[in-house]
C-alpha cells in the first residue's frame, strides 16, 4: 500500500491551455514595445491588445472563424504592408507594422509548433528593434521579461511535444460562422480560474526557486558574456536608423519663433545627461550651447543661410572631431554627454573643446567658429559622445569674426558682404529703431560703455521693466513684436528677454546673437552626474566684446547677466541642487545603463580587464603582507621567554581549541543527521509527517480522556513510528483523528 | 549478445565512481570521443536560434551596437541554460529493459521499460526511448537455394528493414524525484527465430527543444520468438485411436497409482499426507497420484531440405509442429519429441516443452536425404531413453500438396494445415 501523496500533474489539455496563455502573454509583451518605440502604430497596438486579450480569455470563439479568413489573412497582410510602404516610404516603420499584423494573426489563431516559433521570432524582432532604436532602459526590462516568458513558453511547448499526442489543426468550415466539431477539448474546456488553481497545486516551491535561481544565473551569465565577447571596431554606422526618420520633439532647430523654447520648458522629460570624469570641473551653472541664431526676421531668430554656408563644413562619417582648444597638460577630463532622442540634431556643447569622440561613425556638420555641431540626420536613438579638454568659460574666442570685422570680405564688386553685419541688424521700421535707440540712450545715459558694462546695465534695465513669466503678453500694435514687448511693461520669458537684449546691444553697436540650449540641471546624488531636463531649455545671448571673443550674456531675470570668472565649480556648487528623489534613482539606473552597457566598448573592455588584473594583484599582495606579518608575529612569540605560567596558558589554550573542535564536530554531525532524518521524513513519508501533526494536535485532548482520541492514538503512533507493513488504512485513521479533534470521536467497537 | 543482464540498470543514475557521478576526465573524454549513439542535433527551433545568434552577432559586430551584443549574450546564455537543464534532466535517471518471458510469432507481446529518477527534488521530463527488435538471422529473400551473396544488397537491406520493428516510448508527464515509471510496448513478432531486443538510444528535447539529445544505450537482449500458432484441421481416426500398448503417462493426476511424494503445500487435503514418510523425513509429505492412463504421442519432426523446398511450406510445418506439440502437451499427451536424427527428448516439464519451442524457433531445413513418399513409420523412431526400439503413436509430417502440411500418426493422416 503506497499512500504517499504525489504531486498532481497537468493533463495534456491543461498543458495546451498553459501554452495558449503563455503565447498570448508573450505576444502582448512584444506588441507593447510600441509604447516607447514612437512609431505611428497606435491603432494596431490597441487592436493587438484587445484582440489577443479577447482570444486569450475566450479561445473558443476562434473556432468559429471560417477557414476563408485564414486563407485570406496572409495575402491581406502582405497587401497592407506593400500599401504602407508605398504610401509612407519608410521601410522600418512599415516592417514594424507588418510585424504587428503578423503577431496579431498568430495571437488570434490556433498555433501548431512552428507557429509558436514564429510568434517568438516575431516578438523578438520587435523587442530588439525597439531596443536598438531607442537604446532605452525599458529595453532591459523588456528583454528580460520577454526572455523569461519565451523560455517558459518553449518549456511548455516541449512538454506538450513530449506527450506525442498532438491535436490536429482545427478545421473550420470555409464560410460558415459556426464552431467546428473537431475543436480540441482544451479549447472547449478552457477555464482559467481552474487552470490557475491547478497550477497552484502542481507547482512545487522548490522547483520555482530553482527556476528563479537559474534565470538569475542566465542574467548573470549573459552579463559576463557581454563583458567577455571580444569587440572590434569595424567603423560602420548603425543601419536601422537610416530606415526611419523622426522629427525633433522639442523644437531646437535653426529657426525659432518666440514661444518655442517655452513649449520645451513645459516638458519635464529627460533631455541630456552629462557625466564628467572629474566633477570638480563642472561649473555651478552649466550652459549647453546648441544653436546659434544670428538673423532676426519676421518675429523669429534663425541661423542665416549665409552663415550656415560660411561656417559649417561637412565632415562625412567622422567618429572624431577636433575642436578649437589646445591640448592641456595633466590628466585629461572627459565629459560624456548622453543626448536623448528627439531633442535636436544639434549637439549640446558646454563650450570649446579639444576633441569630440562619437561611439560610432556619424555624418555631421561642424562649425569651429560657432562651436556648434549638427548631425546630418535627426537621431532616432540616444546619442552619446565624449568631449575632451572642455573649456566652460563664458568667453568664446572667434578670430575669424574679428578678422571679418577688421577686413570685411567683399564681393566681386568690392562691396563688403552683408553677412558680416548680420549680427548688427535690427528691425527695419524706423519707429522700431527709434524706440530701440531711446531705450539704449536710457540705458547708457549717453556714455560709451564697454560690452560688459552695457550688458550689465541693459540686463538691469530689462529686469526693472519686465517680470519673468512663461505666459507672455505682448501688447498689440504696429511694428516689430519684440520692440513692442521691449517698450512695454509686459512680463516675458527667456526668449523675449534674450531677443530684446540682442536688439538693444545691436542698436548700441555691439554685434550680438541669440543662442539656444540648456541651462543648469540637477546633480543626481546616486549616479553623480548632471541631469538636464527639457524644462531646463533656455535662450541667452552672445555679445561681441570687441576683444576677439563672444561674451555670454544671460538677460533673463534670476541669472547673472555675465558669468563671473570666480564662479564656484564642482560638487560643492551643486550642494543645493542635489537630487535624491525616486526620479533621480530611476535616472541613475538609466545612467548606469548608458555608462556600463550602451557605451561599453573595446576600451572599457580593456579597462575592465586591467581592473580585474589590478584587483587580483593587490589582493595577492595584501595576502602576502598579512602572511608575512603573521609569520613574523609567531616567530617573535616563539622566541620570547618561556615560563611555567606561559606553558600552562598555552596548554589550556590548546585544550580549549581541541575541545571546541570536538564539540563543533559533534554539533556538525548532529546537524547533518537531523537534516538527513528530516529530509528522509520529508521525502519519503508524508504519511508519517501527517500522523505526527495529528499526534501533536491531539496531545492535549488525550489528557482529557477523550475516548475517540484514546482510540485513534495507538494507530497514529503506529503510522508515525511503526514499520510500514503494519500500518492500518491511513485514510480511515486520519478521518478518525479529524473526528476526535472536532470532538465527535467514538470509542472503537469491541470485537465480538 | 546481451551486454547487460536482465536486471541491470543503465543510465546516468547508475554511474559509480565519484560522489557526484561526474568526473572532468570523463567529460573531456566524452567531448573528444563521444559514446556510441551519443549525438546532439539541432531541432528546427535550435536552427532558428543558431541562425538568430549568427545574424545578431554579425549585426552587432558590424554596428558595434551594445543592444545587439546584449541580445547575443542572452541567446548564448539561453543555449547554455538549455544544456545545463538537459544535464539536470538526465542526471540520476536509470532505466532497464527486462526481456519479455516468451514471444510467439503472430501474437502480441509486451516489452516493459522500467525507469527511475534518483534525484532528490528535481523531476525528469520528456524522455523518449528508442526500442527495436531485429532478427538476428537475415530474413529469407527469394528461394532458399540462393546464396546470400547472390541476392541484391538492396533487397536484403529492404527485407531486413521490413523485419525490423521499432518504436519510441515516451515518458509522458513528469517522473517525480525518487519515483519510478514503466513504459510498455506491445508489439507482434512477425517471424520465429532469435531476435535482438535493444534499447537503441534515450533521447530528449528537454527543456526548450533547441537540441535533440541522444544517449546511446548498450542495452541488448537476445530473445527467442517461437513459431506462430496455426489453425489445423483434425482428422477423426487419429484422434480416437485406441491405446496400442504404447507409452503411459507418468504425470500427476487423479488416478489411483502412487506417482511420487512431495512436500505439503497450503491447501492440500490432509488425507493426502503420507504420515509414515513424513515421520521419517521430518517434513510433511503428501502423496501424489498418477493420472489415469491415456493415449500419448511422440512427435518427430524431420526438416530435410529435399522434402521441404518451399520456405512458406517449411514455416507452416514448423508452426504446425509447434501448435500440435503445444496442444498435446497441454492435454498431457506428449511424451517425447525428436528433431531429425537427434535422439528424442522427453516432455515432462514445462521447461522441456519450452526448450523444444526454442529449438523450433531456430530450426532450418537440413541437407538430409529422405525419400519423399516413404511412409513415416514407427520403425524409424529412435528409442526413448532406451526403453523401446519400436514406437507407436508417432506423429510425423509430410507435405500436403504444394503449400499444405499434413501430420501423420503412425502413417495415418491426422491433421492438416
Amino acid at each position: 500500500m503506497s499512500m504517499e501523496k504525489k504531486r498532481p500533474q497537468l493533463s495534456l489539455d491543461e498543458l495546451h491551455q498553459l501554452k495558449w496563455l503563455l503565447g498570448s502573454v508573450l505576444a502582448l509583451f512584444s506588441v507593447w514595445t510600441v509604447f516607447y518605440l514612437d512609431v505611428d502604430a497606435w491603432t494596431l497596438l490597441i487592436l493587438n491588445t484587445v484582440a489577443i486579450s479577447a482570444a486569450l480569455i475566450w479561445p473558443g470563439w476562434l473556432a468559429r472563424v471560417p477557414a476563408a479568413v485564414h486563407i485570406g489573412a496572409f495575402p491581406v497582410i502582405v497587401i497592407c504592408f506593400v500599401t504602407d510602404l508605398w504610401t509612407n516610404g519608410q521601410i522600418l516603420p512599415a516592417m514594424i507594422r507588418l510585424d504587428l499584423m503578423l503577431i496579431l494573426y498568430r495571437g488570434i489563431s490556433y498555433r501548431q509548433r512552428r507557429d509558436d516559433l514564429q510568434l517568438i521570432v516575431l516578438g523578438l524582432f520587435l523587442v530588439v528593434v525597439a531596443g536598438v532604436i531607442t537604446v532605452s532602459l525599458a529595453f532591459a526590462v523588456q528583454i528580460l521579461a520577454f526572455t523569461a516568458c519565451a523560455l517558459a513558453f518553449l518549456f511548455v511547448v516541449t512538454l506538450v511535444d513530449a506527450t506525442e499526442a498532438k491535436y490536429p489543426p482545427v478545421h473550420t468550415p470555409l464560410f460558415t460562422w459556426r464552431i467546428s466539431v473537431a475543436t480540441p477539448s482544451w479549447i472547449r474546456q478552457a477555464d482559467w480560474p481552474r487552470l490557475f488553481a491547478r497550477l497552484r497545486t502542481v507547482v512545487d516551491w522548490r522547483i520555482v526557486t530553482f527556476a528563479s535561481v537559474l534565470f538569475a544565473g542566465v542574467v548573470v551569465l549573459s552579463g559576463l558574456l557581454f563583458l567577455a565577447i571580444p569587440r572590434f571596431q569595424l567603423e560602420n554606422s548603425l543601419f536601422l536608423d537610416r530606415f526611419m526618420s523622426k522629427k525633433a520633439r522639442t523644437g531646437f532647430t535653426d529657426n525659432i519663433k518666440f514661444g518655442d523654447v517655452t513649449d520645451i520648458i513645459a516638458d519635464n522629460g529627460l533631455a541630456v545627461s552629462v557625466d564628467v570624469s572629474d566633477p570638480g570641473q563642472m561649473p555651478a551653472t552649466l550652459y549647453l550651447r546648441m544653436v546659434v541664431l544670428d538673423e532676426y526676421r519676421e518675429d523669429s531668430f534663425r541661423l542665416s543661410p549665409a552663415l550656415r554656408r560660411a561656417s559649417f563644413g561637412q565632415e562625412p562619417n567622422a567618429i572624431e572631431v577636433d575642436g578649437t582648444e589646445r591640448p592641456h597638460a595633466g590628466a585629461p577630463v572627459y565629459w560624456t554627454v548622453y543626448l536623448e532622442s528627439g531633442v535636436s540634431s544639434y549637439l549640446p556643447l558646454p563650450g570649446s573643446f579639444e576633441r569630440l569622440h562619437f561611439r560610432e561613425l556619424q555624418s555631421i556638420l561642424n562649425s569651429r567658429n560657432l562651436r556648434a555641431i549638427s548631425l546630418r540626420n535627426e537621431p532616432v536613438t540616444m546619442t552619446a559622445y565624449r568631449l575632451e579638454g572642455v573649456n566652460t568659460s563664458p568667453l568664446l574666442s572667434d578670430p575669424g569674426f574679428a578678422e571679418n570685422l577688421r577686413n570685411p570680405p567683399r564681393d566681386r564688386n568690392g562691396a563688403p558682404l552683408r553677412y558680416t553685419r548680420r549680427e548688427l541688424v535690427v528691425p527695419a521700421q524706423e519707429s522700431d529703431q527709434a524706440a530701440l535707440r531711446a531705450a539704449v540712450a536710457e540705458i547708457t545715459g549717453g556714455a560709451t560703455l564697454s560690452a560688459e558694462d552695457f550688458a550689465g546695465r541693459a540686463c538691469r534695465w530689462l529686469d526693472t521693466r519686465h517680470d519673468y513669466s512663461l505666459q507672455s503678453a505682448t501688447p498689440a500694435g504696429p511694428g516689430d513684436t519684440l520692440t513692442r514687448w521691449l517698450t512695454s511693461k509686459a512680463p516675458g520669458h527667456c526668449e523675449l528677454f534674450a531677443g530684446a537684449f540682442v536688439m538693444l546691444a545691436r542698436t548700441a553697436g555691439f554685434p550680438t546673437r541669440l543662442v539656444t540650449g540648456f541651462k543648469g540641471g540637477t546633480w543626481n546624488a546616486f549616479s553623480n552626474n548632471l541631469t538636464v531636463r527639457n524644462s531646463n531649455a533656455h535662450a541667452w545671448c552672445e555679445m561681441w566684446n570687441g576683444e576677439g571673443a563672444w561674451l555670454r550674456v544671460d538677460p533673463t531675470p534670476g541669472s547673472a547677466p555675465v558669468t563671473s570668472a570666480n564662479e564656484p565649480q564642482g560638487t560643492a556648487a551643486f550642494a543645493a541642487r542635489l537630487d535624491r528623489s525616486w526620479s533621480a534613482r530611476l535616472d541613475s539606473l538609466r545612467i548606469f545603463w548608458y555608462r556600463r552597457i550602451v557605451n561599453f566598448d573595446q576600451g572599457n573592455q580593456l579597462d575592465t580587464l586591467r581592473a580585474v588584473k589590478s584587483a587580483t594583484q593587490q589582493a595577492g599582495q595584501r595576502m602576502r603582507v598579512s602572511l608575512d606579518r603573521l609569520v613574523l608575529a609567531v616567530k617573535t612569540w616563539l622566541v620570547s621567554g618561556w615560563d611555567a605560567r606561559r606553558i600552562a596558558l598555552v596548554m589550556t589554550g590548546l585544550l580549549a581549541i581541541t575541545g571546541l573542535g570536538w564539540a563543533g564536530q559533534l554539533l556538525l554531525r548532529g546537524w547533518r543527521w537531523r537534516i538527513r532524518r528530516n529530509d528522509n521524513n520529508r521525502r519519503a513519508d508524508p504519511a508519517r509527517r501527517e500522523a505526527g501533526r495529528w499526534l501533536e494536535r491531539l496531545r492535549e485532548k488525550k489528557g482529557e480522556g477523550e475516548p475517540g482520541t484514546d482510540a485513534v492514538w495507538p494507530d497514529l503512533e503506529r503510522v508515525r513510528y511503526g514499520a510500514r507493513p503494519t500500518w492500518p488504512e491511513l485514510e480511515k485513521v486520519f478521518r478518525r483523528a479529524r473526528q476526535a479533534w472536532r470532538g465527535r470521536g467514538k470509542s472503537p467497537r469491541l470485537p465480538s | 549478445m546481451s551486454t547487460a543482464t536482465a536486471v541491470d540498470w543503465q543510465g546516468p543514475g547508475q554511474r559509480t565512481g565519484s560522489r557526484w557521478g561526474f568526473t572532468w576526465r570523463e567529460l573531456l573524454w566524452a567531448l573528444v570521443f563521444p559514446r556510441a549513439g551519443q549525438r546532439i542535433l539541432p531541432t528546427a527551433s535550435g536552427v532558428i536560434l543558431i541562425a538568430l545568434a549568427l545574424g545578431i552577432g554579425t549585426a552587432a559586430y558590424n554596428t558595434a551596437n551594445n543592444i545587439l551584443f546584449i541580445t547575443l549574450s542572452l541567446l548564448l546564455a539561453c543555449l547554455i541554460l538549455s544544456g545545463v537543464l538537459s544535464w539536470f534532466n538526465f542526471k540520476a535517471v536509470a532505466w532497464r529493459l527486462p526481456p519479455p518471458p516468451s514471444l510467439r510469432a503472430g501474437q502480441e507481446a509486451m516489452v516493459t521499460l522500467e525507469l527511475r529518477n534518483g534525484k532528490k527534488f528535481l523531476p525528469t521530463y520528456g524522455l523518449w526511448f528508442e526500442v527495436t527488435t531485429n532478427p538476428m538471422e537475415p530474413p529469407p529473400v527469394g528461394p532458399l537455394q540462393g546464396r546470400p551473396k547472390d541476392r541484391p544488397v538492396r533487397e536484403i537491406l529492404a527485407a531486413a528493414e521490413k523485419a525490423r520493428q521499432r518504436t519510441r516510448l515516451f515518458l509522458r508527464g513528469r517522473l517525480d524525484p525518487g519515483g519510478a515509471a514503466r513504459l510498455d510496448w506491445i508489439f507482434k513478432p512477425t517471424r520465429r527465430g532469435r531476435q535482438k531486443l535493444a534499447l537503441e538510444s534515450v533521447g530528449s528535447l528537454f527543456p526548450f527543444g533547441f537540441l535533440k539529445k541522444h544517449i546511446g544505450s548498450g542495452l541488448r537482449h537476445e530473445v527467442m520468438v517461437w513459431p506462430a500458432a496455426v489453425e489445423y484441421r483434425r482428422h477423426s481416426p487419429a484422434a480416437g485411436r485406441p491405446h496400442m500398448g504404447g507409452e503411459r503417462a507418468a504425470r500427476a493426476g487423479s488416478g489411483g497409482d502412487l506417482l511420487a511424494l512431495r512436500k505439503y503445500q497450503g491447501g492440500d487435503s490432509h488425507r493426502l499426507i503420507h504420515w509414515k514418510a513424513s515421520a521419517r523425513s521430518g517434513h510433511l509429505l503428501v502423496r501424489q497420484f498418477a493420472a489415469e492412463s491415456q493415449e500419448t504421442f511422440a512427435l518427430w519432426l524431420e526438416t530435410s531440405a529435399g522434402v521441404w523446398t518451399h520456405p512458406e511450406q517449411f514455416e507452416l510445418l514448423v508452426s504446425l509442429a509447434a501448435t500440435l506439440a503445444e496442444d498435446l502437451f497441454r492435454a498431457g499427451k506428449l511424451t517425447s519429441v525428436a528433431l531429425n536424427s537427434l535422439p528424442p527428448q522427453p516432455m515432462r516439464r514445462v521447461r522441456d516443452f519450452e526448450s523444444f519451442l526454442d529449438e523450433l524457433a531456430v530450426i532450418q531445413p537440413v541437407a538430409e536425404e529422405r525419400p519423399i513418399g516413404r511412409m513415416p513409420g514407427s520403425a524409424d523412431i529412435p528409442p526413448v531413453e532406451g526403453r523401446m526400439s519400436v514406437r507407436k503413436n508417432v506423429i510425423t509430417f509430410a507435405p500436403d500438396g504444394a503449400r499444405g502440411v499434413a501430420a501423420y500418426v503412425d502413417g495415418e493422416k491426422t491433421a492438416t494445415a
